[in-house]
This record gives C-alpha cells, sequence and structure tokens, in this order.
C-alpha cells in the first residue's frame, strides 16, 4: 500500500483530481496481495491507471473489466492473468491486435483504440503488478507429468523441442526479450492460445511447428503442467 | 581373436553429413549399409536440451563435442625437420565427434566455391602467368568442374534449407545477393536471416566505399522449412550458441535435422554407435577392400566384411585411416612422391577487432551462427592480383556468432590481460565492440603434409596422425594486404580504435582459428598428384571412396561444408548409377 501511495504522490493534483475514484477502485481491488511498483515514470502511470479503471474516450474499454486491475482477471481462463507479465510482450502483443495479427475481435477494437503511448503504459502497468496466485486446480499426476516431459525434455517422435528452451526453466519467460511467462497462467488459456497457433490466428514462426506437432493431449498436459508452475518473481 | 561378422554391401566409417547422406542413398538403392560412428548417439530431443546445451564451460572450454584427445591426440610440428609434438588440448581446430559429425557443432555458414577454384592452377597459370606463384606452391585442378558440381549445390542446399539471397541467377545478376557469386539454377530455399546491428554499420560503410556487401548464406532457418526428405526445421531463435553446440530448436541443419531420421527408418541400415574402427583390410593384392576392423566400446573387436567401404569421417582422420590401412602411398615432401598427406591445408583466418563508441549498442549476443555481412569483393581471385605479388584471398564478414559471456571480452591493445583494469575494460566494450571475422584461402605448399607420428600412438596402438605446417608466405602476404583492406571499412564505420592484425607466421596451434582443415586425400584426374579420382574413389583400392574436406586440393576462402555437401551427392549419383552396375574403376 505505500507504494501505492507513493506513486499518488507523485501524481499533480490535477491528475488526483481526475483518477481519485479509480484509485480508490485499484487500492480496494488489491487488497493486501498485490502490490504495484513504481518503475513506470509518474506520468506513463498516470496514463496507465486511467486506462486500467475507466478505458479511454476513444473507445478503449477499462482492461480491468476482464483482466482486473491485479491482472489476475477472472480465473477461467477465458482471459489470460498478466501480472507481471513481460512489458514488451504485452505491448507487441496489443500491436499485434491492432493491426489484425493476432486476431480476436474482443480486443482488437480496444488496442485500436489505444494510441502507442497508451500501449505502452498500460503494457508497463501490468508488467509491474505483482499478485499472489490463487491455489491452481488440481490435476491427474499422469497428465501433469507428461506435461513436464514436453515443457522440460520435448518429444523427439514428434520433433518438438522443450517448451522451456524458449520459455525457460519453470516457463517462467524471457521478460526483456518479450518471450512470455507460462508459469502459472491458466491452462485453459495456454491451450486454446496453441490452438490459435496451430489455426494461423496468432502469428510466431517459432510457435508454428509445436503448435501443429503437439497432439490434442500433449496440449492439455502441457498446459496443465504450465498451470501448476510457480510464478515468475517480478524482477 | 577378432569375431567376424556377417557380409554387408557397404560400410562407412563415420555417421556425419557425408556418412548419413551416404548411407541413406544407398540403403534406399537396397544395399544393407552398417554405419560406424565412434562417438555417442545424440538427438536434438533429449541431448541438445536447453539449459544444459548452453553450457559454454563444458562445451566451448571443455570441448565436449570433439575427439577425446586423452584417447586421440594428433601430433604437430611446423616444419619436416622438426619433432612433432602432441596436442594436449584443441585449441587451433576442433574435430568433432559423435554422431552427426561436425554438422552437429557447426555455425551453419553455407557458402558455394567459385568457378574458378576448381579450375585453379589452370585459371591462375591464365590469368597471371605461371611466375605468380611462389616455387614451393603447389595448387592444382580438382578433375571436376563447378558445372558438373551444381545440380549437387542445389540438392545439398534443399536438404539444408539454406537461407539466403540469389546474387546471380543462371547467369542474371540478383538485387540483395552477392552479385560476385558463382551462377546458381535457383533461388536459396529460404531468404536471409535478419541483420545484425552490427552488420547494419558494416553494410553502409562497405557500400561507401564502393564494395558489395550481403547478408551470409545460412544453415540456420528463418522460418519453418520441410526438406525433400520430409524433414522439418524451426526457425532460429538467435540464441548465440551454434558453433560448438547442438541445437535444441531443430533449427540448425544437422545430419539429426534434416536426413538422420529418415535413414534410420530404413530396415537396410544398421547404426553402430561407439564403434572405434582400427583399419580398413585389404585382401592379398592389396588392391581390394573386404571389410574393416573395429573395436566397440567393451574392447570387443570385430571384422565387419563388406563389397564397399565409405570412408566419411572427419579431414583427417580421413587421411589417417587411409594411412593406418595403407591404401595409396604415403607422401614424402622431400622427394615429393607418394599422395596420401599431400596438399594438406589450413584457413588463413584474421580477425579486425572494431572498438565503437560506447553510445553504439551492438547486441551482438542476438546472433545465429551465420547471420553475418559480408563482401565478397576480396575473396579468392575476385580481384586483380597481378601487381600484388600473391594469390588468394578472404571474404571480410561482420557480425558475431555469439557474445558468450565466457568467451567473448575484446578489450583493445595495451589492456592488462586479467584484474580490475581487465575488468573494467570489459565492462566497457563488451557491447560496442565488433569483430570482423576474415576467411583466408589456404595455398597447399610443398612442405605442408599429414603422416603418421613415429613415435606416439593413441588408446588402441595405432599411431597418431602427424600435421607439418606452417602458413606459406604467399598467404601471409594475402592476408597483410585484405586485413587492411578490411581496417579501412572499420575506419569508415567511425571506430575508435581498429586493431589491424593481419595473419602472421608460425601456425600455432594454441588459439582457436579455424576448423577447416582440408587435403591430403586430394580429388584430381592425375594419380600422382590425387589420392581419389573425381568421383572420389580411391585410385588404389576402387572399392574405397573417401569423401570429406580431405578432397580439397587447397582451401578456399569460403567455409568447407556446402561444397562438401556438392561432392556427397555427385559421389552418391555416381555409385548408383554407376559404380553399383559395374563395380570397380569408374576413371
Amino acid at each position: 500500500m505505500t507504494k501505492i501511495h507513493s506513486t499518488v504522490r507523485a501524481m499533480s493534483v490535477l491528475s488526483i483530481a481526475r483518477v481519485f475514484a479509480a484509485v480508490i477502485i485499484v487500492a480496494s481491488y488489491l487488497a493486501a496481495q498485490t502490490t504495484i511498483s513504481n518503475k513506470t515514470t509518474p506520468n506513463e502511470s498516470q496514463i496507465a491507471v486511467r486506462i486500467v479503471a475507466e478505458g479511454t474516450t476513444r473507445g478503449a474499454v477499462a482492461c480491468a473489466r476482464c483482466h482486473g486491475f491485479d491482472g489476475a482477471s477472472d480465473g477461467s481462463g477465458a482471459f489470460p492473468r498478466l501480472d507481471g507479465q513481460s512489458a514488451p510482450y504485452l505491448a507487441d502483443q496489443l500491436r499485434r491486435f491492432a493491426s489484425g495479427d493476432r486476431q480476436n475481435a474482443l480486443m482488437q477494437p480496444i488496442a485500436k483504440a489505444l494510441k502507442d503511448d497508451e500501449i505502452g503504459a498500460v503494457a508497463q502497468y501490468y508488467a509491474h503488478v505483482h499478485t499472489v496466485p490463487l491455489p491452481s486446480r488440481p490435476v491427474p499426476a499422469q497428465l501433469r507429468d507428461r506435461g513436464k516431459q514436453v515443457a522440460e525434455v520435448g518429444d523427439l517422435s514428434v520433433r518438438v523441442q522443450a517448451c522451456e528452451s524458449c520459455h525457460g526453466p519453470n516457463g517462467e519467460g524471457e521478460p526483456v526479450s518479450g518471450v512470455p511467462y507460462l508459469g502459472g497462467q491458466y491452462s485453459h488459456y495456454i491451450g486454446v492460445q496453441i490452438q490459435m497457433f496451430r489455426q494461423g490466428y496468432r502469428k510466431s514462426q517459432q510457435m508454428i511447428v509445436p503448435a501443429h506437432n503437439l497432439s490434442e493431449q500433449d496440449i492439455t498436459a502441457v498446459a496443465a503442467y504450465f498451470e501448476q508452475a510457480p510464478r515468475p518473481a517480478v524482477k | 581373436m577378432p569375431q567376424t561378422l556377417k557380409e554387408v554391401d557397404v560400410v562407412v566409417i563415420g555417421v556425419g553429413f557425408a556418412g548419413s547422406i551416404l548411407a541413406k542413398e544407398l540403403a534406399a538403392s537396397g544395399l544393407k549399409v552398417v554405419g560406424l560412428e565412434r562417438g555417442h548417439s545424440r538427438h536434438s530431443v533429449p541431448d541438445f536440451q536447453a539449459p544444459a546445451i548452453h553450457d559454454e564451460l563444458k562445451y566451448s572450454i571443455r570441448k565436449g563435442m570433439m575427439q577425446d584427445v586423452t584417447r586421440e591426440a594428433m601430433t604437430f610440428r611446423n616444419h619436416y625437420r622438426e619433432v612433432a609434438l602432441p596436442m594436449r588440448q584443441w585449441e587451433a581446430f576442433l574435430p568433432g565427434t559423435g554422431l552427426g559429425g561436425c554438422g552437429v557443432h557447426w555455425n551453419g555458414q553455407s557458402w558455394r566455391y567459385h568457378e574458378e577454384e576448381f579450375i585453379y592452377k589452370t585459371h591462375i597459370e591464365q590469368r597471371y602467368g605461371k611466375k605468380i606463384l611462389d616455387p614451393d606452391l603447389r595448387i592444382q585442378d580438382w578433375g571436376v568442374t563447378y558445372q558438373e558440381l551444381e545440380p549437387y549445390y542445389d540438392r545439398f542446399e534443399y536438404l539444408l534449407g539454406v537461407c539466403g539471397k540469389a546474387g546471380n541467377l543462371n547467369g542474371e545478376i540478383e538485387a540483395g545477393g552477392n552479385p560476385l557469386e558463382a551462377p546458381r539454377s535457383r533461388e536459396y530455399p529460404n531468404p536471409p536471416m535478419k541483420e545484425q546491428y552490427s552488420g547494419a554499420l558494416f553494410r553502409k560503410a562497405a557500400l561507401e566505399l564502393g564494395y558489395h556487401p550481403f547478408l551470409q548464406p545460412s544453415g540456420n532457418m528463418t522460418r519453418p522449412y520441410t526438406n525433400p526428405e520430409g524433414m522439418t526445421l524451426n526457425p532460429c531463435a538467435y540464441c548465440g550458441f551454434c558453433e560448438r553446440y547442438g541445437c535444441e530448436h531443430f533449427a540448425k541443419a544437422s545430419p539429426q535435422t534434416v536426413i538422420l531420421p529418415v535413414l534410420m527408418k530404413n530396415p537396410n541400415f544398421e547404426l553402430r554407435t561407439e564403434s572405434q574402427v582400427l583399419k580398413i583390410n585389404l585382401d592379398s593384392t592389396g588392391k581390394k577392400a573386404t571389410g574393416v576392423s573395429y573395436m566397440d566400446a567393451q574392447g570387443r573387436e570385430f571384422e565387419q566384411p563388406a563389397s564397399l567401404v565409405l570412408l566419411t569421417a572427419f579431414a583427417l582422420n580421413d587421411v589417417r585411416m587411409l594411412l593406418l590401412s595403407g591404401i595409396g602411398k604415403p607422401y614424402d615432401p622431400t622427394t615429393e612422391t607418394g599422395v596420401v598427406g599431400r596438399n594438406y591445408a589450413y584457413q588463413t583466418q584474421s580477425y579486425v577487432p572494431t572498438f565503437l563508441g560506447e553510445d553504439v549498442h551492438l547486441n551482438s549476443y542476438m546472433a545465429g551462427g551465420a547471420s553475418g555481412t559480408v563482401i565478397d569483393d576480396f575473396s579468392v581471385d575476385n580481384f586483380d592480383h597481378s601487381s600484388l605479388g600473391f594469390i588468394g584471398g578472404c571474404y571480410v564478414l561482420c557480425g558475431s556468432t555469439n557474445a558468450r559471456p565466457v568467451e567473448f571480452h575484446p578489450t583493445p591493445p595495451g589492456t592488462p590481460r586479467w584484474g580490475r583494469k581487465w575488468k573494467d575494460a570489459v565492462r566497457r566494450h563488451y557491447n560496442h565492440t565488433a569483430i570482423f571475422n576474415l576467411s583466408g584461402t589456404s595455398t597447399s605448399m610443398r612442405g605442408n603434409y599429414l603422416d603418421l607420428d613415429p613415435t606416439y600412438r593413441d588408446a588402441w596402438g595405432l599411431p597418431l596422425l602427424r600435421i607439418t605446417f606452417d602458413f606459406p608466405d604467399n598467404d601471409v602476404r594475402m592476408s597483410r594486404f585484405v586485413t587492411h583492406k578490411a581496417s579501412e571499412i572499420a575506419q569508415q564505420m567511425g571506430a575508435k580504435t581498429v586493431v589491424d592484425s593481419p595473419r602472421t607466421g608460425p601456425f600455432t596451434t594454441t588459439s582457436y582459428q579455424s576448423t577447416h582443415n582440408t587435403g591430403g586425400a586430394v580429388i584430381g584426374a592425375d594419380p600422382s598428384t590425387s589420392v581419389v579420382n573425381r568421383y572420389c574413389q580411391s585410385w588404389d583400392v576402387p572399392n574405397v571412396f573417401v569423401v570429406g574436406a580431405c578432397n580439397y586440393p587447397q582451401n578456399s576462402s569460403y567455409n568447407p561444408t556446402l561444397t562438401l555437401g556438392a561432392l556427397i551427392y555427385w559421389t552418391a549419383d555416381a555409385l548408383k548409377t554407376r559404380y553399383l552396375k559395374r563395380p570397380g574403376p569408374l576413371v
């Protein structure tokens, strides 16, 4: 909470007036389990908090409606968790939604309505939110073991390399180079995204072959494994 | 007593690129093929898995993928009047071992040679007269031409999925490629790699000086690629761990990613790893091979009879196996008689460290093994040598293959080699230094050769290979000239400090230069100056074929792998269409 207060102190009086209500909501949502570090510049964080809480006048819906103020989303897996996600990755994805390179009917109009500096600000906001994760759902041991094998070792018979070759140990990602974390991400979301790569709704040179070669069962297994993997520490 | 095994049609010694492709072609023709590999079996998954594969201490410093020097070393001397001593550690060059051979730990630099290189002697003498050649140089023609090899270059490029841009398509110069390359019959299978920042700076400077920069052709993929064998490769992640490492992404063309899975599925093929071949056995006439003797990991000796023996190990070890087996007459530099071991050559490598300002952030760790920007203007005979007094040249490449933290710490001259000042200099220059790499021709010379060491033996009691080599004066003059040209480009880039450091003799084995050891079992039209005929077939024992960089009569500017690939398919074709129908000498 002290970090939030320091962020608030850094804002100008005018801004405080405009986003006061939003901050109240943020604070109540975050409660004691969430902190926002103030690594973003004051101006950037003002922009970000406003967009997350209220959306923009140009028509972007408030991010918090689906993703929450803490980035944990609703846990259904329909929406990814964003807390602590790589900022370059989040910004890149928003730009891809806007251009249609990543096809998503919900996100495209929102991303299109955001200006480039707003995209950067929102990405920084969620990259620096840290939430204590909810307990993950139980997974049959056999499924989790198979997921672990694909994630850590890969499978020569289908020529799929270990997911962790790029996504890092425990799927913790490469925040600077924009490789997203998978550890602690919702399994349903991961599974759907692999399908998106397979069907061309998402474009990544690196993901084409693995998405095509993994069986349905292995996609489920690997997604289940990563949901249970520890969340990366926020740096 | 060695145990004699059931006879097979073909035995392959060494299962790298050459061994796996030839075995695949012949097994597919219905022949029973046994592949003998001295090293371990290994595959992309799980053997090259991250993060364990990115272990610099294990693979770069301790040479984890190389021939075990405690069991099989080589001896070295600069001159045949000296006594050679064994190398106790690999430094200058790195002979690979294990399934896939050097095709696992190479950088993926995929060059064709020029047309004139295959007729080098004829070409040089025609263009400049004989007087340009120092008296002890021994360049010669290949006995096979570029035009003959072109379809096989093409086939190998499509097997690997080489990424590049054509510069000369059937004689038409194409924008964006290397305008000086030999004509190719079709475009590369994949587009070139992303240009590094240092490469972009180099490109600008090279253009300003009137040169022709382009992106080097790469065996690391730029997009998902399925080759004609049905093998799918992944795009490269630019992680900077190619050379000396296996690729965890299925992104580097290697036997494991392009051909081995197809070969392993064929029931006509049997792979035996950890099988150390001791010699190729000959019948009483000495003109026919009967098979090979080898020892397995338990020390059991076997005789594997075969009607055809393919020698496809590392270049230096191919020559050693011929010498151990008594195939062909060993070369004697004093009388210049004999051929096996003759025309050993290397690579005349030099570097131009280019220290840029601290405001220039190169991020050189984001690199593939073959993602450099190059000029070909000073390669081989791409420039007029008539007033220069030497032959040969270098390509000049800017761009890193890695900036791995243990190995890469450029410091300007005058920096202490250790201590706080060294650390400060590393910190200061790490991200702001480009290293030009000049890969130069190595001209064969009378006194440079390979033979068996009279003193030192390996773990199996067999004589080690002895290397006698020093840089010919011609190559030292060449390196001085081209390195200076490269330094001018570095100055043009706005460098604060440029280290103009041409290669000088004597050759030493204690610092890495290149693994491109060539010659010793040279290809040619004349049995008195070559070991194999134009189909890589032994002149002396026609049921032995030797395919490797040991076939090259002299070494080019360019990395040898692609030309080896062309020779592999050329030989495979000769075997399938001619030799198998009528076994015997093809020439």
